[in-house]
């Protein structure tokens, strides 16, 4: 009832719902000061304090300063006329009247000042919040936007210069030349792929909140389908994986889980040292499932642990098209984010390790609801 | 040697088609080829192809439509061709009677084991009809005697529980294809069980380590994440 009154036309006007709400508060305030004053005769002091609650709350649910000062006003002549001798008449002139009426106003009126100062404050605090973060938002849609054209052009490049070499020199081209160059191009597009299917997970996060649509799913599935779908795609590389004894269902969307660690593999592979095993372990600690892969590589500079996340190509790796993981590793951070996990970039004496961890959270038995009821 | 083997291809990108209409053609197939699902339909009923590729994504009409169409007069294989990102098509596409789905990129040689694996399954039903299905499974120290009911591993007998043994040779007899989560569900459980697929992926994490020296990196039961399950192909 009350939310359909929130929803009419009515409400919606402003004069018209400050009206109703005050009306309907001194209603109350009246109402309820009624039984007091019956019952304990001179008991004006309650009477009193019930006025100045209304009007505090009249402050609170109307827009502006003027609904409370009316109100202050209204409850001040409202206690004079209903509940102090003389009954059912107006007058501030008997003996100490004017000091505990002019008291009373002035304590109404500051009350609703207050109120409605505070009020204001709070919304003005509300729309800075809100515009720090459309402000962040945008800087990382930037700098997505600036990573994704800067990696996408690198192997179309590569891609479009091959082919024309081939077509301009076919006659002049070995087999072998020419059968190490469609190689070439099957490598690039096969890179592109997988970049366009990065993007695509992004886009599974729903616009606006950054939240997924989660189930849960058994943690060696995930593991081992990565795990299947990178050696399918590098066939080369050699991983090594670890995972708990025990059946472990972890919250989340296997698609994009799967991506972070395809990515986190992918980069180990190329920035680590290819003919060294990656070693990819999970493990559970406090309550969160925690998934490490680590290469065997000079490791990441210093300069750069700070902004590994942040999507922007770093500078010194600019001419390597496979080299740079700008995107790769910002798209993983989105997703565990997204996920309510954390992720994190450091160093052993060996090489390269990347942590991310993600909270296993209530059992639920919500199973289906990803594959059939969205 | 045996008449070729004619497949339909329903798609609708044109490179795609030619891709693999060449690949299949350099494979010994025949192939016919249809860019709109009406086309395909009209061929498919008119040439009884051996197999049918079919891509979900037609202008035309609804790749589920097609599928059901066609089972209602023949049980001929159907490889449904997806992205990656649509389990729920691809689960549905199963669940209405495509008998194996391969996911846009693929290889070649993924997409020829799959087609062999689906016209030798279709083979088989058509040989043995009535009788029991192959009576071993063997792959690569796996061993499953359906008639002994006996499960070996590198000759070392595995003991699995009723639930546990039914699943692995309904695994086994369907070898190299994908099962969905509801499909194993009906044929365990049965059709009232409760929908929850939870009970059938604890079974699986128990088969798992009874059966692979590493779960994480399984070598008989493959995860199809979101769709089912697919053991690999029997050797026998």
């Amino acid at each position: 009832m009350w939310k359909r009154l929130e929803n009419t036309k009515f409400w919606r006007h402003p004069v018209a719902r400050n009206i109703t709400v005050c009306l309907g508060i001194l209603a109350i305030a009246t109402g309820a000061a009624a039984p007091v004053a019956q019952f304990s005769t001179n008991d004006t002091v309650n009477v009193a304090m019930i006025y100045i609650l209304s009007v505090l709350m009249i402050a609170r649910y109307t827009d502006g300063y003027i609904p409370g000062i009316i109100a202050s006003v209204v409850s001040t002549f409202f206690v004079n006329l209903f509940f102090t001798y003389p009954y059912m008449e107006l007058n501030f002139t008997l003996e100490g009247y004017p000091a505990t009426f002019l008291c009373m106003l002035t304590i109404a009126l500051i009350t609703s000042a207050a109120t409605s100062r505070m009020k204001e404050q709070s919304r003005i605090l509300n729309e800075r919040d809100k515009l720090l973060m459309e402000a962040e938002k945008e800087k990382m849609r930037a700098n997505l936007l600036r990573a994704i054209s800067h990696d996408l052009r690198t192997p179309l490049t590569s891609i479009i210069g091959i082919s024309s070499a081939y077509i301009e020199n076919n006659q002049s081209l070995s087999g072998e030349e020419k059968d190490r160059m469609v190689q070439n191009i099957q490598e690039d597009a096969n890179w592109l792929l997988n970049m366009v299917e990065n993007l695509l997970s992004v886009t599974r996060i729903r616009d606006g909140d950054t939240r997924v649509n989660k189930s849960p799913e058994p943690l060696e599935e995930v593991v081992s389908e990565a795990v299947q779908r990178f050696r399918r795609r590098l066939p080369d590389a050699i991983v090594t994986v670890q995972i708990p004894d025990d059946f472990i269902m972890i919250p989340m969307d296997a698609t994009l889980i799967e991506q972070v660690l395809i990515n986190l593999m992918e980069n180990a592979y190329y920035h680590g040292n290819p003919s060294k095993p990656i070693k990819l372990s999970s493990f559970i600690l406090d309550n969160r499932a925690c998934f490490q892969i680590s290469d065997q590589g000079p490791g990441i500079p210093d300069e750069a642990l700070s902004s590994i996340f942040d999507g922007s190509p770093s500078s010194s790796q600019s001419s390597d098209s496979h080299k740079g993981m700008g995107i790769g590793l910002s798209i993983c951070k989105t997703i565990v984010s997204a996920h309510g996990g954390t992720i994190k970039a450091g160093n052993l004496s060996s090489g390269a390790c990347f942590t991310f961890n993600l909270p296993l959270g209530e059992n639920t038995n919500d199973t289906k609801t990803k594959y059939f009821d969205h | 040697m045996t008449p070729k083997q004619s497949i339909l291809i329903i798609e609708d990108e044109k490179s795609i088609c030619s891709f693999i209409e060449t690949t299949l053609t350099a494979n010994g197939y025949k192939v016919q080829t249809a860019s709109t699902g009406q086309k395909g339909l009209s061929i498919a009923t008119s040439l009884c192809p051996d197999l049918i590729l079919l891509d979900l994504g037609l202008p035309d009409m609804d790749g589920l439509d097609i599928i059901q169409k066609i089972r209602s007069w023949s049980s001929l294989p159907i490889i449904v061709i997806s992205a990656r990102t649509q389990e729920r098509e691809k689960v549905n596409a199963l669940d209405s009677g495509a008998d194996d789905y391969i996911t846009k990129p693929f290889g070649t040689s993924e997409l020829l084991a799959r087609i062999r694996t689906a016209l030798r399954h279709y083979q088989h039903i058509s040989d043995l009809k009535g009788s029991s299905a192959v009576p071993v499974y063997q792959y690569d120290g796996l061993t499953i005697d359906f008639d002994k009911r006996l499960v070996t591993l590198n000759g070392q007998t595995i003991h699995l529980t009723q639930i546990e043994y039914k699943l692995v040779t309904l695994l086994a007899q369907n070898s190299g294809k994908v099962l969905t989560y509801d499909y194993i569900i009906n044929h365990i459980w049965g059709p009232y069980a409760d929908n929850n697929n939870q009970i059938l992926r604890v079974n699986m994490a128990h088969i798992r380590r009874k059966l692979e020296a590493n779960p994480a990196e399984p070598n008989y039961i493959f995860t199809e994440i979101g769709v089912g399950y697919r053991m690999q192909e029997s050797q026998s």
